[in-house]
């Protein structure tokens, strides 16, 4: 290799190989990055595929405040995110899930693909981050059940609940579970008093004679530093609670797009039932009222008189058919 | 003389090189075909687990979703009972609900008693009850999964409005991936 002056000189097989060598490398090298960003896509992708899938057996129509867990391999962030506007086909709106793995601590942001779901209504953090997550649902009625609410919570982010109604503290303590059940990472608390909340908590107080709380429940809004947000029934108290202003009024009002649906739908029953069976459900014209009232829905302080509707149908409904259930039509 | 022979010598170890190196990535490329392959053949594998998985769960509440649910029409509240006079409402109203469930077809299917002469007669509003088969969503060719459902709906007997439930099955198909 050197010369008879003590200079390096290179044949050209040497200067082939090197320059082949380094292509050789190079191609090697990019495609493992490719493979490896293909790789992170994947696991994301199926993340999100397999959040919206194992969240299937939550929703039912009796089970309710029953706490599923959803453990993950790696750290990962899941993306919540709200689209309520309408298509051509479709008025549902849609549930939009998104996933990130941490790998050699680096989060893979940049290879998340949206997952959508029209028949998923998810209450969280616009991200919440962890290995252990926590998911339970309610039923959402307006008179009759419209959907299933599905909350989303990471066992790290913990929610401190200061003096609930007996109601609501009876269901925190039934997702707490007794001893034996418990949870090690156990993420909700129940306090009579704010300063006895775990340090880092979110703090959620029924009364407003306690200071200093990140969300005030009130009897028909909640009140955190996102906004107020009006609601109607538990399952949309927990919704507010467990989700930012945005996103609560987006999934409301994908909520109420899907009621109007099937107050259509029940319009229709109600007329066929009618035909075949000269059975009169007598609700029509309040049907048409609620149809036309959902039609207008603009915001979460709508809710009120829409449950007032709801419950003069229910009502009637009740009335006329108190000892049987012969024209019922929910 | 000398400088042809050397010249040559260097020509072939070239061409042994270049031979060498070809041979050498054309190994790591069938290599990596082979891997890539058989990735892709995972993630279609997976791919179709997960829409199995997702059917299997959603058939085993769909008669839940307050689409096609009983509720408190025929009695107490009822597990795995479809309102037959909804569904019929449900399918005139379908066009919205094609990608609701994003499955890829959604069959309600009276199975006892049996139809006489056995065959699948599709409800319409003008044969129903007297039908066997209520079809809401058909995409395509797919899988399928089912579950046993009870069918009820209202029906007039001696002058009465009273409630009919049958036994019947519901069946979600989603489409594999190729």
């Amino acid at each position: 290799m050197r010369d008879k002056k003590g200079g390096i000189q290179f044949s050209f097989a040497w200067i082939f190989a090197i320059i082949a060598g380094v292509v050789i490398l190079g191609l090697a090298i990019y495609f493992v990055t490719q493979f490896s960003e293909k790789s992170k896509l994947e696991i994301n992708v199926k993340n999100a595929v397999s959040i919206g899938v194992l969240t299937n057996p939550v929703e039912s129509s009796f089970e309710s405040a029953k706490r599923y867990t959803i453990t993950t391999k790696a750290e990962t962030r899941i993306y919540t995110e709200c689209n309520s506007q309408e298509t051509v086909t479709s008025s549902f709106g849609k549930q939009i899930i998104r996933t990130a793995e941490k790998t050699y601590n680096q989060w893979s942001e940049d290879q998340m693909t949206d997952m959508e779901f029209q028949n998923k209504y998810i209450f969280s953090k616009d991200r919440v981050e962890g290995k252990i997550f926590y998911v339970f649902s309610k039923p959402f009625k307006m008179p009759f059940k419209i959907a299933d609410l599905i909350y989303l919570t990471s066992a790290r982010d913990l929610y401190c609940f200061v003096n609930p109604p007996d109601d609501i503290e009876d269901e925190i303590e039934d997702l707490i579970g007794n001893e034996e059940t418990r949870s090690e990472s156990q993420n909700f608390y129940l306090t009579n008093r704010k300063r006895e909340c775990p340090q880092e908590s979110t703090s959620i107080c029924f009364k407003r004679t306690d200071s200093g709380c990140d969300v005030y429940v009130s009897d028909n809004y909640v009140q955190k530093s996102s906004g107020r947000m009006y609601y109607e029934g538990d399952a949309l108290m927990y919704a507010a609670i467990f989700s930012d202003k945005e996103e609560y009024e987006c999934q409301v009002k994908r909520l109420m797009n899907r009621a109007k649906k099937l107050f259509e739908i029940y319009q229709d029953k109600s007329e066929f039932v009618f035909k075949k069976t000269r059975c009169n459900s007598g609700t029509d014209i309040e049907l048409m009222q609620m149809i036309s009232l959902l039609g207008g829905y603009q915001s979460s302080q709508d809710l009120e008189i829409i449950n007032v509707l709801a419950q003069d149908i229910q009502d009637k409904q009740d009335n006329q058919y108190r000892n049987t259930e012969e024209c019922r039509l929910w | 003389m000398v400088k042809t022979r050397k010249f040559k010598r260097g020509q072939m170890k070239i061409q042994q090189m270049s031979f060498m190196l070809i041979a050498v990535f054309l190994f790591f490329a069938l290599v990596g075909m082979i891997v890539l392959s058989f990735m892709l053949g995972n993630i279609r594998e997976s791919a179709t687990t997960l829409k199995e998985q997702n059917a299997k769960l959603l058939v085993s509440r769909m008669a839940s979703s307050p689409e096609l649910w009983c509720g408190e029409v025929y009695g107490r509240e009822k597990t795995d009972c479809i309102d037959l006079d909804k569904a019929m409402a449900l399918k005139a109203n379908i066009r919205e609900y094609s990608e609701f469930w994003k499955i890829s077809s959604l069959e309600i299917q009276k199975i006892y008693p049996k139809a006489i002469p056995n065959k699948i007669t599709e409800c319409t509003v003008a044969n129903y009850p007297n039908c066997n088969m209520i079809t809401l969503i058909n995409k395509k060719d797919s899988y399928d999964v089912s579950n046993y459902v009870a069918l009820c709906r209202k029906e007039v007997y001696n002058n009465k409005v009273v409630n009919t439930c049958e036994l019947g099955k519901i069946t979600v198909g989603y489409e594999g991936v190729e």
